[in-house]
């Protein structure tokens, strides 16, 4: 997976008092490519009877979710814990 | 792309809505006063006025006025009403955009006194009988249909109980203005904030307010309003409350979305999102997995649920990414409400109904909540 550019969400307040920026991927999104997220530890919830099939990786400090298939995914955290995007995004580019 | 999140704005825009704007764009630019040449735009504004008192229940036709949406007018009204927060009886439905005024507001600044409401985000009027009875209060500021789970008040009985006790009343008709009857006469309203975006179906950065004549009021804006250029202090308090370019081509999108509304009619309107939200209720009750907040028969356009093993956003972003169904997750900007919800901290998943959604959206919505639950 090569995360190609990233986006601030329009839906902020949806992960209220979060930061969100909607990570955007070189391919859609594989199983292979979310089980390799998982390695940034937190919770894993991976709903693989939906059509698409959605998953998020949480921990106290971020919340990462999408959608396999899509060239997308969201990245929310505490706005003192930028710098792990900025890890996770060098991590993934 | 199935839209469910009128209560932010509404889409699509009616054709109507879209030519208008772009007739008066391509139109010669004129503001209200100003014409030197033929162009009508002060008619423009006049018949919008008309129509918009006619979807707000005044007959005071030119006490309609103009600005970007609820959030400024609600502004300008706590402002120019003057009257400070502590005397204010407001509740916890409010939307942000009456609470952060009224807190935050330098003019009037403090605490308001915020009555509750019950698990279903109604309000009792006996609550403000009771406040208002304690001597204080100057003014009721309340909202009409909650935009968090479309509750609508019992806006007649509080009108009464404002004007017994001598209160200023203030409606937020934001939720409510084009999709269910608001009577400002009738109720006896001072004051009433709409926008032009959600149900009114215009665009956004329109907007407005009623203030009832007679109402004391001092502008918290001046400027130019082509009109006695050369008085520059007002002695006389007769102020004028559109000040600087008015937003003209919002301004004829918006009167032709009025117009539109008032053809179809708010009763049709009305029973048509009615009979979405009804089958909406009745396939959430039957789902597992969900809490459904019933605002009960007279519910506005709004429902909202409570999932209980996904998070709202997560079932936000769910429905969105692998349905293609948008709705709205979280506090909606009204956060006292879900105190009383218990929804805290993740609020809930809004559904909000429009005009254009169609019965077969709602059974595809269903479907889809049914899947992922």
């Amino acid at each position: 997976m090569k995360i190609v550019d990233r986006r601030k969400s329009l839906e902020a307040c949806t992960e209220s008092g979060w930061d969100a920026f909607d990570l955007l991927t070189e391919e859609a999104l594989s199983d292979e490519d979310i089980e390799g997220m998982r390695g940034t530890g937190g919770s894993f919830l991976y709903m693989k009877q939906l059509k698409k099939p959605f998953f998020k990786i949480e921990s106290h400090n971020f919340v990462i979710k999408g959608v396999r298939g899509d060239s997308f995914f969201r990245y929310a955290l505490h706005r003192d814990a930028m710098e792990g995007l900025e890890a996770f995004v060098k991590k993934f580019s | 792309m199935i839209y469910f999140n009128h209560a932010a704005t509404s889409w699509p825009k009616p054709e109507e809505v879209k030519t208008a704007y772009m007739e008066a764009m391509n139109g010669l630019p004129s503001g209200q006063f100003r014409s030197a040449g033929v162009s009508d735009s002060g008619e423009i504004f006049g018949t919008c006025r008309a129509r918009l008192a006619r979807l707000l229940g005044t007959g005071e036709t030119d006490r309609i006025f103009f600005t970007s949406g609820s959030t400024e007018s609600l502004n300008l009204l706590f402002a120019g009403l003057k009257v400070p927060a502590p005397s204010i009886i407001t509740t916890a439905t409010e939307h942000n955009s009456v609470l952060r005024p009224l807190y935050n507001l330098t003019q009037i600044k403090g605490e308001p006194v915020v009555l509750p409401c019950d698990e279903r985000g109604l309000l009792d009027p006996a609550l403000f009988e009771e406040a208002a009875k304690k001597g204080k209060a100057r003014a009721i500021v309340v909202n009409h249909c909650s935009n968090v789970t479309g509750a609508v008040q019992a806006m007649a009985s509080i009108g009464e109980i404002a004007k017994r006790y001598g209160l200023l009343f203030v409606v937020d008709a934001s939720q409510s203005a084009g999709c269910l009857p608001v009577e400002a006469d009738l109720w006896r309203a001072d004051a009433v904030a709409f926008t032009g975006h959600k149900s009114l179906l215009g665009p956004q950065g329109t907007g407005g307010f009623y203030l009832r004549s007679g109402v004391p009021f001092v502008p918290a804006k001046f400027g130019g309003t082509g009109l006695d250029s050369r008085r520059i202090v007002y002695e006389d308090g007769d102020f004028e409350l559109e000040v600087g370019t008015q937003n003209a081509c919002g301004i004829a999108a918006l009167s032709a979305a009025a117009e539109l509304l008032l053809s179809i009619g708010v009763p049709r309107i009305r029973e048509k999102e009615k009979e979405l939200t009804g089958r909406l209720k009745e396939g959430f009750r039957a789902l597992p997995g969900l809490r459904l907040i019933d605002a009960g028969e007279d519910q506005g356009p709004v429902v909202s649920v409570q999932p209980l093993s996904l998070k709202p956003s997560d079932l936000a972003y769910i429905l969105q990414n692998s349905y293609g169904i948008v709705t709205r997750a979280g506090l909606q900007c009204a956060p006292l409400i879900h105190e009383y919800l218990g929804t805290v901290p993740e609020g809930t998943l809004r559904i909000s109904v429009g005009w254009s959604n169609t019965i077969e959206e709602i059974e595809t919505l269903l479907g889809a909540m049914e899947e992922i639950l």
